[in-house]
């Protein structure tokens, strides 16, 4: 399953946190009319980087699948930043 | 396991827990020592699966006006994927790759990774422990990395 959405949390000195709730599933949508239309220029790129173009799409998805529950944090008393992908 | 039990027939006997928490008590603890019995008898092969790869890093610079903390969780799907997407990489550049971590004395092949090898490598990892602690007057690293 893709992510469908990525929490930002960005926090300043003086401890006061932002959360940001990023709906994926809306870049998702508007990325799929995007790639419909590159999609035939992919397939021209990896023909000429002798990679097998399905196998390359099949791997991109599940790159994106594993995304799921993905997180890094960065913590300093002067900032902290976390992302946490679901 | 038998002072257990006798501890939970003491308190019934005081009038601390009732009947049915008595007997509740008791089946938890015989459901507990059938699983360890169980688990003990088939060894560590039942232990579950990792699911996430855990890298943590503790810095202290005396530079800056406190610690630095990092921790990133990695799902295990995202190395199975990455190891697919090691072998898409086209033969030539794989061959220079190989040549590159040779002369940086690695004996090491990326053709040897392969989507077959994947889960018993992800098997070994779950037994993974890397801690790293370094220190000097500058500053002070520590780096975990674990699979859980």
């Amino acid at each position: 399953m893709i992510p469908f959405v990525a929490v930002v949390s960005l926090r300043g000195r003086k401890s006061r946190t932002i959360r940001l709730w990023i709906p994926l599933i809306l870049l998702w949508l508007l990325l799929v009319p995007l790639a419909v239309v590159l999609s035939p220029l992919l397939f021209l790129v990896c023909l000429a980087c002798r990679v097998n173009p399905f196998r390359t799409f099949s791997v991109g998805w599940q790159i994106l699948c594993a995304l799921h529950h993905a997180e890094v944090e960065v913590e300093n008393p002067s900032a902290g930043v976390s992302i946490c992908v679901f | 396991m038998n002072e257990h039990r006798r501890q939970i027939l003491q308190m019934l006997s005081e009038g601390k827990i009732s009947a049915d928490e008595a007997e509740r008590l008791i089946s938890a603890l015989e459901a507990g020592s059938s699983g360890s019995s169980s688990q003990n008898a088939s060894d560590s092969p039942t232990k579950p699966r990792p699911k996430y790869l855990r890298v943590q890093v503790d810095s202290e610079d005396d530079d800056h006006d406190g610690p630095t903390k990092v921790n990133v969780r990695v799902p295990m799907q995202l190395l199975r994927a990455g190891v697919k997407l090691a072998g898409l990489i086209p033969q030539q550049a794989l061959n220079r790759a190989n040549v590159a971590i040779h002369e940086k004395g690695i004996p090491f092949d990326l053709s040897q990774i392969k989507p077959e090898n994947l889960e018993e490598l992800i098997d070994q990892l779950s037994d993974l422990s890397v801690d790293v602690d370094q220190s000097d007057h500058a500053a002070k690293v520590k780096v975990k990395v674990f699979c859980e």
